[in-house]
């Protein structure tokens, strides 16, 4: 190979890897870190965009090149040189490759190693994903709707599902993992900055999926400690009807008025009372029996077999009474 | 060799070989009773019954009650109603026949061939028709899959609901997966395969040309029933197309239409495979042995065996969440002690091959362009085919990539994420090979070519793509959001469908004996390369940044990326127009191609164009490689009398 050619290949991957490296840097790909857990993810995958703007630097050099100086006028029929191989190139673009991935496999494992230890003493919070909210069980025994976490400190999440697989995302905590029926999972998380950031299912469980949403709020860990001793009147078991509405995603698929809630997925809630009367059953009654065996009566116009039929286990006692109250009182 | 091929084509049981007019007497006398649509109108309806008969004897003798029940019927009857239907088309007249001892059709060979357009709409035994049909076929269920995918790209546009309820929306994207994977990608190699590679390695045709039929005539069984499953009361499919359990087994009954659409398009993979295993294996013209083929025929026979072992896992999968629906088992129903997490690991031991499936035969395609449009050797031939053999073993060995979050056992990532990392030296061999054969050769900058360069520029940025999805870390963010939207686009449209265009146009001219039209190939080709740039690149940043996949409705935040990404898609889509006219115009009207306009060296470029009836006048004697440009005097291929060369190069 010419001198000169060598020259503007070098020339040429520099342009790339300019051109390259400035998207890289640029866009914000990444969001925000806000745990010690995406630093770390945050660090390979920087690592790993070293490594890929060195390759694709290499093949847009090449693809350019080739375009630029090979090709043929109209007409020309000639060949190119009958050059089957080297052996040597043909080595090296083996080993490079087999280096350039062991480097990514090290460092990758190291991080998981690292961001998979929960530590000696963890703080322990149950996630509850069901179809179609999400739910957190406190050392204290109660659950609320929102994930309450003190900065700095390692929480280890045991992730839970009542119905279908879903998955537990904070974007800027970078952690995820699925929530899966009949098998607890666990995930790691040390929040590192305060703020409120979202949960999302990322895992399609249906229709409501997209609404499937919470909030993760980092508290320092003194106010997190005095809210748990403080809060426990407060919790969805307990509160009022609203509340039970809101943390168990009823919001996601019924529309009323009342809670702001939009959904269409399911009967508009504000007309409850017609469909009370439609079914011919007393207000109360109708909508206790919806709320914990949904199969029974089905809204004309909607289809059976969508709203979960976990509620009946997971809805009991005060907090039924309350939601079915709070209902029959919205109701239009 | 050649011995098999004369004796399946010219198979003659029964009456031996009569010719045409005075067809054999007995009951073939009526359009009604011969194998045609007219016999589908009643045989398809009587399947029909008897499905539900059956269902219903039994359910009755059992005392179930009730006695008539949806789901089991729709079940049964997704099997037997095609059944009828293949029965009424003659898919299996031969082997009814032969088997019952009764005299089996002569065997006129007018079963072969094409003489007008309406021998494509029947059974026909010739790989050459079979190519065209499933081409043709795949590229009506990518013209709706596409049409899916900008009906809700114009939902997405902007956040919250504006055409589509949820339902509606997971229902296309469903089925936009299902029918571009299983319905088209996947079959349109099939068909390219079918219809080169007989003509590559020398044959007259493939090893079971009745099976090949078969095979065929399963894909608009298995691509009409995920259509149809959209429309049926209750919902389409709407579990996406990785189906996972439990939802899916939750689902309104169009889930059954699509576990057992999975069936039928895996039936007709299987099949296919086999039959290009035994072709390639068995059929080779004299001298072409294994180093000599070439590398197209080498990537579909890696592929093959990816096919068959993997298939039957997809298979397994649909059935299993079909049995938990229609029969209560628990398989995957945690609260009878099934084990959800089981699914994935079998779906994905057949869904990650087939990520290689659905690109092995492509790198076969690029290969042959990228040789002859550049007019030098393949650069280091050997290990471009055993780089593909690498893939195939290492390819069995990393479907748990998919699964880093799903809460499988903790010791199992590290392990897969290794294997997953290696993937990208065979991978990476390829790329750097067809740079080297670039290198200093003839460019020609034509269709074929641009779609090939930018196959290799495209599929660059997927692996990359692919390795940041590798290392568990990274994945752990970017899992199921929309970085795998992109990510996939990069390999399975970027990779496989761009490689789909470039075979297309590069056998347009075999297939149809006319030339496409250059300046719009090339338009289409930047078209599609800008659109496709332009709608799935900004998707990594949506999904690093917080979007989901397969939601309906998103926050506000990502509204601006959104609509611009919506917008580019609707240019990406009009680009296959162009296409389209392009084809349907070049097919009807196009000038004459001529024999081997690219001067390619490879046997069926050898052949007239379209080839004639059994491929071959003479049965070619291979006696060198098949990318032998440059190497004075070199021929791949002697045809009859000709005296050989002296001795060649390999």
């Amino acid at each position: 190979m010419r001198r000169g050619a060598i020259l503007q290949l070098v020339l040429l991957a520099l342009i790339a890897a300019a051109i390259t490296t400035a998207v890289a840097v640029v866009i914000p790909w990444m969001p925000e870190q806000a745990s010690k857990e995406a630093q770390r993810i945050n660090f390979t995958f920087w690592f790993m965009t070293i490594i890929a703007i060195f390759v694709f630097s290499i093949v847009a050099a090449v693809l350019v090149y080739v375009v630029l100086h090979f090709r043929v006028k109209p007409g020309d029929l000639s060949d190119g040189p009958p050059i089957h191989g080297h052996t040597g190139l043909e080595i090296a673009w083996t080993i490079v490759p087999f280096v350039l991935v062991t480097a990514v496999a090290v460092v990758s494992a190291v991080v998981l190693s690292k961001n998979s230890n929960a530590g000696p003493n963890p703080v322990k919070i149950t996630v509850i994903g069901q179809q179609f909210a999400w739910t957190f069980k406190y050392p204290n025994g109660q659950t609320y709707p929102i994930l309450r976490m003190p900065e700095g400190e390692k929480v280890q999440l045991k992730i839970e599902s009542l119905d279908v697989l879903h998955s537990f995302w904070v974007p800027q905590m970078m952690q995820k993992q699925d929530a899966v029926p009949g098998l607890p999972t666990e995930l790691t998380i040390t929040p590192t900055k305060l703020g409120t950031f979202p949960v999302i299912c990322v895992e399609l469980c249906g229709l409501g999926h997209s609404t499937m949403r919470s909030e993760a709020v980092v508290m320092s860990a003194t106010d997190y400690n005095s809210w748990l001793q403080a809060k426990p009147a407060a919790a969805a078991g307990g509160g009022s009807g609203l509340a039970v509405f809101k943390a168990n995603g009823c919001a996601a698929c019924h529309t009323l008025t009342a809670a702001k809630a939009t959904g269409t997925v399911g009967p508009d809630l504000d007309k409850l009372s017609a469909d009370a009367a439609k079914a011919g059953q007393p207000l109360n009654d109708f909508i206790k029996t919806s709320i914990i065996d949904p199969e029974a009566y089905i809204a004309p116009g909607y289809q059976g077999g969508i709203m979960p039929a976990t509620f009946k286990s997971s809805i009991t006692g005060p907090a039924l009474d309350q939601l079915v109250q709070y209902l029959a009182s919205s109701t239009k | 060799m050649t011995d098999i091929t004369h004796h399946d084509t010219h198979d003659s049981h029964g009456a031996g070989h009569g010719h045409g007019e005075g067809a054999p007497q007995t009951v073939w006398h009526h359009a009604w009773t011969r194998p045609g649509w007219w016999r589908v109108l009643w045989t398809t309806p009587l399947f029909f019954g008897i499905g539900c008969g059956l269902v219903t004897l039994i359910r009755w003798a059992a005392h179930w009650d009730p006695i008539w029940k949806g789901q089991p019927i729709t079940t049964v009857a997704l099997v037997t109603v095609p059944v009828g239907f293949l029965v009424g088309l003659g898919g299996f007249d031969f082997w009814t026949h032969y088997a019952g001892g009764l005299p089996t059709q002569a065997e006129d060979h007018d079963s072969h061939g094409a003489k007008t357009w309406k021998d494509y709409f029947r059974i026909n035994t010739d790989h050459k028709v079979i190519g065209v049909q499933y081409v043709v076929t795949t590229i009506i269920f990518f013209l709706i899959g596409g049409f899916f995918a900008m009906l809700f790209r114009a939902e997405l546009a902007k956040p919250g609901d504006q055409y589509f309820n949820p339902q509606t929306f997971n229902v296309l994207v469903t089925n936009h997966a299902a029918l571009m994977i299983f319905l088209f990608i996947i079959p349109a190699f099939a068909g390219l395969g079918n219809f080169v590679i007989p003509l590559m390695i020398g044959a007259a045709d493939m090893a079971f040309p009745k099976l090949n039929a078969l095979s065929y005539w399963l894909l608009p069984i298995a691509g009409v029933m995920l259509i149809v499953g959209m429309c049926t009361p209750g919902g389409g499919p709407s579990a996406g197309w990785t189906c996972y359990a439990p939802l899916c087994s939750h689902q309104p009954m169009g889930q059954i239409f699509f576990n057992m659409a999975v069936q039928w398009a895996g039936a007709s993979s299987i099949m296919t495979a086999l039959n290009f295993l035994v072709t390639i294996i068995t059929m080779r013209a004299p001298g072409m042995t294994f180093w000599r083929m070439p590398l197209l025929v080498w990537a579909n026979f890696t592929t093959s065996m990816l096919v068959v072992l993997a298939t039957p896992f997809i298979a397994g999968s649909q059935f299993f969440v079909l049995f938990d629906r229609v029969m209560h088992t628990n398989y995957f129903e945690s609260s009878g002690g099934g084990y959800v997490i089981g699914y994935q690991h079998i779906f994905w031991f057949y869904s990650h091959p087939a990520v290689y499936i659905m690109l092995l035969p492509g790198f076969g395609i690029i290969s042959e362009v990228v040789s002859v449009m550049s007019r030098k050797p393949i650069f280091g031939y050997r290990l471009m085919a055993l780089s593909l053999l690498a893939i195939l073993v290492l390819g069995f060995s990393v479907w748990a990539h998919h699964m880093f979050v799903a809460g499988m056992a903790g010791w199992l990532r590290v392990p897969i994420m290794v294997t997953t990392l290696l993937i990208a030296v065979p991978t990476g061999i390829k790329i750097f090979s067809w740079l080297a054969t670039l290198w200093d050769g003839k460019i020609h900058m034509n269709t074929p070519m641009l779609w090939a360069l930018g196959f290799i520029a495209m599929f660059v940025i997927g692996g990359l793509s692919g390795i940041y999805l590798g290392s568990v870390p990274i994945d752990i963010q970017a899992n199921q959001t929309y970085y795998i939207v992109a990510h996939i686009h990069y390999v399975l449209f970027g990779g496989s469908v761009f490689t789909i265009f470039c075979g297309i146009y590069y056998w347009f001219p075999k297939m149809t004996g006319r030339m496409y039209n250059e300046r719009l190939g090339q338009l289409h080709f930047w078209l599609t390369f800008i659109g496709f740039n332009l709608t799935f690149f900004p998707m990594h940043y949506l999904g690093l940044r917080g979007m989901p996949r397969r939601v309906a409705d998103y926050v506000p935040q990502f509204a601006g990326m959104n609509e611009f990404i919506s917008i580019a898609s609707f240019g990406l889509g009009a680009s296959t127009l162009v296409f389209l006219y392009n084809m349907i115009w070049s097919w009807a009207r196009g000038p004459a191609a001529g024999d081997n306009p690219w001067r390619s060296m490879t046997l069926e470029w050898q052949v007239s164009s379209p080839p004639p009836i059994f491929n071959f006048d003479e049965v070619p004697q291979v006696v060198g490689g098949p990318y032998e440009y440059g190497v004075p005097g070199a021929r791949h291929a002697i045809f009859g009398t000709e005296t050989p060369a002296p001795v060649l190069a390999e």
